[in-house]
C-alpha cells in the first residue's frame, strides 16, 4: 500500500554512525538525515508514525474483532480484554476500528498531500518561472483561495461534490493546493536569479530543462517539509469534515466520525470519544514532529 | 492553527450552547429583579422597603414565575404553517397553540370533548351532524369565528375550484382526502354539503355514514382559520397564520424559531398562562440535551433514550413520557426495481433485526411491531406472525428469487422523530443488518423537508419514516400510509392493491365497531403476505424539561397545545 513511501524516511540507526568522523562531504541529503537523527521530537515522531503505518498494514492481524460486528448485548462496555478499548453504542469493537481507521486517515493524508504537492509544485513553478501574467493569474487564484478558511473551503467543495470519503479527500487536496504552489513559486523566483540558471539559459538549455533539471531539485526541501506538515493538517481536515458528516459514510472507521458518533457518550463512556480524539491527535503530532525536524535539518542556515 | 480546529469543533457545540445559555438566565434574572423593584416602588411608596422585599420573596416561592417564555427545542423546523396541507409532526406541533378544531381530544387520550363546538349530535344513521358553535370566540385579527367561517374551512379544503384551495400554488390536501374519501366531484367523498343553519349552528350531510366522523373533527388538520386572513394573504397563509388559539403568531425564523405570543383575547377562561412561547430547532440531540442542562430551553422533545438514566435524578429536570402511539418503518418503493417483487420484500423482512435497534437505539423504549397499527388499536390483528429476524433465512430466499449483489439507497431521516430518536444510528444498524445478507446499503441523507418532498415524488429505494396518530382511528393509518388514493402522498410505499383499498374503504365508512374491526384484521393479513414496509417499532418517545415547568402533558398525538402549562420560579 501507499503506507510502504513514509518507510523510506525512517532511519535504520546504524552504529558506524554514531562514531561521528565526518567524512568526506556526503550528499546534502545524507547530511541532513544525520541532523534529523540527531533531533530528538523528530526521532520520537517518526517512531509514532512508523507504529502507525505498521498497525495500519497489520490491521487485520492485529484485530479480534470484525470491524462493523455490531454485539448489541456488549453496547458501551468499557474496556476488557476481551474489548481492549471498550465498544461503541452499537456494540462494536472501538480497537478494531481504531486499527482500521489508521489505514484510512494515512490514506487520506497521502493521497491529499501527494495531489496537493503535484498541481500546488506544478502551479507554483509556472508562476515563479515564467513571471508577468502568469504568475498574476495563478497567484490571484490561489489569494482568492486562501481567502477562505480553508475548512470553510473544503466544506463548500464537499457540498458540491456530495459526502464522501473520496470527495473528502479530492476537496483537502484542493484546498492544500495555494500552500505548496506559493511556497515553490517563492522558491523558484528566488532561484530564477542564480548564476547557474543564467548560465544554463546562456548555453541556449530550453525553459523545461531548466524547470525539471535545476529549479525542481533545488526547491525540493521546503517542499518536503510542507509535505510532512501537510499530511499531519490533512489528517486533521479528513477528521473533522469526518466530524461533520462530510467526509468519510457510515460504516467507514474514519477517526472524526467516530468521534462526532460518540460526542453524546462523553460522561457517560468517555472511551468512545478518547481513544478516536486520541489517535488523531498522536499521528498529527507524529507527522508535525517529523516535519519540524526535517525544516532545521533541510535549512542550511541552521548547520553546526 | 488548524490544529485547534477539531478541538474547538468538539468544544463549540458545548461552549456555545453554554455560552447563549449563560446569557439568556442573565438577561431573564435582570429583567426579574427590574419588575420586582418596579412593583416595590409602586405598590408601596410609603412602608418600609425591606419587609416588601421580604413578602416578594415569599409570594415568589413555588409561584408562577415573572418571565412566563417558554422555550420548546424540537429536532427540525415546521414545514408550513397551513396544518391542512402538511403531515408532519413539526408543523402540527405549533399551529396546534395557533388553531383550534370544533372538537377537542382529551388532555391524555383520543376522547372526544367540546372543542370550537360547544355541542354536536347526529341524526339520520350518521349521514347528517350538527354542531352547536361556541358563541364569543374571536380570530387573532378580530375576525368573529362562526358558522360561515367552518363551512368555509371545510369547502376550502373540499373543493379544488375554491378560491382558497391553491393548488397552483402546490398546495394539497391529502389527509382531507383520505379521512373524508377525496374531494368535491369524487366518488367516495363522504362531505355532501355543510349549511349554515344560522351564525353558531352548521350542518354537515353527508353521502354515506363515516365511523371516524367526529374523531376526524378533533384533528389539528381540520382546525378553523380565519376567512379575513385568508383574504389578507391568500397562499402565503402558511407564512401567516391567523387562528383561535391560546397563541398567536409573532414571527418565524426559517430553521431557527417560530414565535408566538399569548392571545389575550382568547375564549377559554383559564386561558393561557404563557406570556409567549418559542419553538426552537436545535437539529443535535445532545447539543439539545446541553441546552435544556444550561437552562437555555424549557421543555425538549427528542430526548436520546440513553440520556433517560443520565438525567435520572439530575437537579430541575424532569422527564415525560408519551404513550406509544406511532410507527416506525423501513418503506420500500415498489413503484422502482426490484422492490416490486413481493419474494424480495418478504426476505428483507426477515434480515432486520428490531431487537438490537430496540436495545441499541431506544434503550428498551419501544416494542418491535409486526403491523402498521399500534397494539391497543382498535382492529390491531394479534393472530400475524412477525417475520423473524433469521438472515440465513433471508440470505436463501434472496438467492432463490435471483437476487445477487444487490446495492441499495437506504434513506434515513436527518431528525430526530419521536418513532425514532437516532434515524442516522438507527440506518447504520440496518445497513449491518443488509450487509448480513449480501445487500450492500449506501445510506442517503439530507434536509427533512427536502426529504418528505423527495420520497413523496418516488425518488427513493428503501426509507425511513413513521407516522404517529393525531385521532386514535386505525384508519388515519392505513388510509394514509396505505391506501392506493394517499399516492402521491403518504404512501410513500407506492403500495397499490385493490383488494386492501377496498377492505380500507369498507371499514372506513362503517359505523359499526365490530364490523371494523373485521375488516381491519383482514386487511392486515394481506398487507402482511404483500410487505410493503418492514414494520420496526412501537416507541414511547421520551421528553425532558426543567422542573419549572408545570401542566405540562403529553398527549399521544406528537403534540398538544400548550394552554395549561405554566412556568414557575
Amino acid at each position: 500500500m501507499e503506507t510502504v513511501r513514509p518507510d523510506k524516511q525512517t532511519p535504520i540507526p546504524s552504529p558506524e554512525q554514531e562514531a561521528h568522523t565526518v567524512p568526506a562531504p556526503a550528499s546534502p541529503w545524507k547530511e541532513a538525515f544525520r541532523q534529523l537523527r540527531r533531533n530528538k521530537l523528530a526521532v520520537v515522531g517518526m517512531f509514532i508514525i512508523s507504529f502507525f503505518i505498521l498497525i495500519a498494514v497489520f490491521a487485520p492481524l492485529l484485530t479480534p474483532h470484525q470491524v462493523s460486528t455490531m454485539n448489541a448485548a456488549d453496547r458501551l462496555q468499557g474496556p476488557s480484554a476481551d474489548y481492549w478499548f471498550g465498544t461503541d453504542d452499537l456494540g462494536r469493537d472501538i480497537f478494531t476500528r481504531i486499527v482500521y481507521g489508521a489505514r484510512i486517515s494515512l490514506m487520506v493524508g497521502f493521497f491529499a498531500v501527494t495531489g496537493a504537492l503535484i498541481f500546488g509544485s506544478m502551479l507554483g513553478i509556472l508562476a515563479g518561472y515564467f513571471g508577468r501574467w502568469v504568475d498574476m493569474l495563478i497567484s490571484r487564484v490561489f489569494d482568492i483561495m486562501l481567502a477562505f478558511p480553508s475548512i470553510l473551503l473544503a466544506i463548500a467543495i464537499v457540498a458540491i461534490l456530495g459526502p464522501s470519503l473520496q470527495n473528502a479527500l479530492i476537496a483537502i487536496a484542493i484546498i492544500n493546493i495555494p500552500i505548496f504552489g506559493r511556497l515553490v513559486r517563492s522558491k523558484v523566483i528566488s532561484i530564477r536569479e542564480e548564476e547557474y540558471i543564467m548560465a544554463a539559459k546562456a548555453q541556449g538549455m530550453k525553459s523545461g530543462r531548466i524547470l525539471v533539471h535545476h529549479v525542481l531539485p533545488n526547491s525540493m526541501a521546503p517542499i518536503i517539509v510542507q509535505a510532512t506538515l501537510g499530511f499531519g493538517t490533512a489528517i486533521l481536515e479528513a477528521a473533522a469534515l469526518g466530524f461533520l458528516g462530510l467526509g468519510a459514510q457510515p460504516p467507514t472507521p474514519e477517526w472524526g466520525r467516530m468521534l462526532s458518533d460518540a460526542r453524546q457518550y462523553i460522561t457517560s463512556a468517555p472511551w468512545t470519544v478518547l481513544f478516536p480524539g486520541l489517535s488523531i491527535m498522536l499521528v498529527v503530532l507524529g507527522f508535525n514532529m517529523i516535519g519540524d525536524g526535517l525544516r532545521d535539518a533541510l535549512d542550511p542556515k541552521m548547520k553546526h | 492553527m488548524k490544529k485547534a480546529w477539531l478541538l474547538t469543533s468538539i468544544a463549540a457545540g458545548t461552549l456555545f450552547v453554554t455560552a447563549c445559555g449563560g446569557d439568556n438566565n442573565e438577561d431573564a434574572e435582570a429583567d426579574n429583579n427590574d419588575v420586582n423593584t418596579n412593583d416595590t416602588e409602586a405598590d408601596n411608596d410609603n412602608d418600609n422597603a425591606e419587609a416588601d422585599d421580604a413578602d416578594d420573596g415569599n409570594d415568589e416561592a413555588g409561584e408562577a414565575a415573572e418571565d412566563q417564555t417558554l422555550i420548546f427545542a424540537r429536532g427540525g423546523d415546521s414545514v408550513s404553517l397551513d396544518y391542512a396541507s402538511v403531515t408532519d409532526g413539526e408543523s402540527s406541533r405549533v399551529t396546534q397553540q395557533i388553531y383550534e378544531s370544533l372538537l377537542f381530544f382529551d388532555e391524555d387520550s383520543f376522547e372526544i370533548g367540546p372543542g370550537l363546538a360547544e355541542d354536536w349530535e347526529m341524526h339520520d344513521d350518521g349521514t347528517r351532524y350538527t354542531f352547536q358553535l361556541r358563541e364569543g370566540v374571536t380570530f387573532h385579527d378580530g375576525t368573529d369565528f362562526n358558522a360561515d367561517a367552518v363551512k368555509l374551512n371545510f369547502e376550502r379544503w373540499a373543493d379544488p375550484d375554491h378560491e382558497f384551495h391553491f393548488a397552483d400554488e402546490g398546495y394539497a390536501y391529502s389527509v382531507y382526502g383520505t379521512q373524508f374519501g377525496g374531494f368535491v366531484g369524487d366518488d367516495g367523498h363522504v362531505i355532501d354539503e355543510i349549511n349554515v343553519i344560522d351564525d353558531y349552528e352548521v350542518e354537515f350531510v353527508l353521502n354515506s355514514p363515516l365511523g371516524s366522523f367526529l374523531q376526524n373533527m378533533g384533528m389539528s388538520y381540520f382546525a378553523m382559520t380565519s376567512p379575513a386572513a385568508f383574504e389578507e394573504y391568500g397562499a402565503e397563509i402558511n407564512e401567516n397564520p391567523v387562528g383561535t388559539g391560546p397563541f398567536e403568531f409573532v414571527s418565524w425564523d426559517r430553521d431557527d424559531s417560530i414565535v408566538l405570543e399569548r392571545y389575550d383575547d382568547y375564549w377559554m377562561e383559564d386561558g393561557p398562562h404563557l406570556e409567549s412561547v418559542i419553538f426552537q430547532v436545535i437539529p443535535d440531540n445532545s447539543a439539545r440535551l446541553t441546552a435544556l442542562q444550561s437552562g437555555e430551553i424549557d421543555i425538549m422533545d427528542g430526548l436520546n433514550p440513553d440520556d433517560i438514566d443520565v438525567l435520572e435524578g439530575e437537579e430541575g429536570i424532569q422527564t415525560w413520557e408519551r404513550a406509544t402511539n406511532n410507527i416506525g418503518y423501513l418503506g420500500f418503493n415498489e413503484d422502482k426495481e426490484p422492490f416490486d417483487d413481493p419474494e424480495l420484500r418478504r426476505a428483507l423482512n426477515h434480515a432486520i433485526d428490531k431487537e438490537t435497534l430496540i436495545t441499541t437505539l431506544y434503550a428498551g423504549m419501544a416494542e418491535p411491531a409486526k403491523n402498521l397499527i399500534p397494539p391497543d388499536y382498535l382492529g390491531y390483528n394479534d393472530e400475524i406472525e412477525a417475520y423473524e429476524y433469521d438472515p440465513d433465512l433471508a440470505r436463501e430466499m434472496l438467492e432463490d428469487a435471483g437476487y445477487e449483489d444487490l446495492e441499495i439507497d437506504l434513506w434515513t431521516m436527518p431528525v430526530a422523530r419521536p418513532y425514532m430518536p437516532d434515524p442516522e444510528r438507527a440506518a447504520e444498524v440496518m445497513q449491518a443488518n443488509l450487509d448480513e445478507v449480501g445487500v450492500t446499503a449506501n445510506i442517503v441523507s439530507m434536509e427533512w423537508a427536502t426529504y418528505l418532498e423527495q420520497t413523496e415524488a418516488g425518488e427513493h429505494d428503501l426509507f425511513m419514516l413513521g407516522w404517529s396518530g393525531v385521532n386514535g382511528d386505525p384508519d388515519y393509518f392505513f388510509g394514509n400510509l396505505l391506501h392506493s388514493d394517499a399516492i402521491p402522498g403518504g404512501n410513500r410505499n407506492f403500495y397499490r392493491n385493490e383488494e386492501v383499498d377496498g377492505l380500507l374503504d369498507e371499514a372506513k365508512v362503517s359505523i359499526d365497531e365490530g364490523e371494523r374491526e373485521e375488516l381491519y384484521m383482514e386487511a392486515q393479513e394481506i398487507i402482511h403476505e404483500d410487505a410493503p414496509m418492514i414494520p420496526l417499532v412501537h416507541s414511547i418517545p421520551v421528553l425532558a424539561g426543567s422542573d419549572r415547568v408545570e401542566g405540562y402533558v403529553p398527549h399521544p398525538q406528537t403534540s398538544e397545545p400548550l394552554t395549561n402549562v405554566r412556568l414557575t420560579e
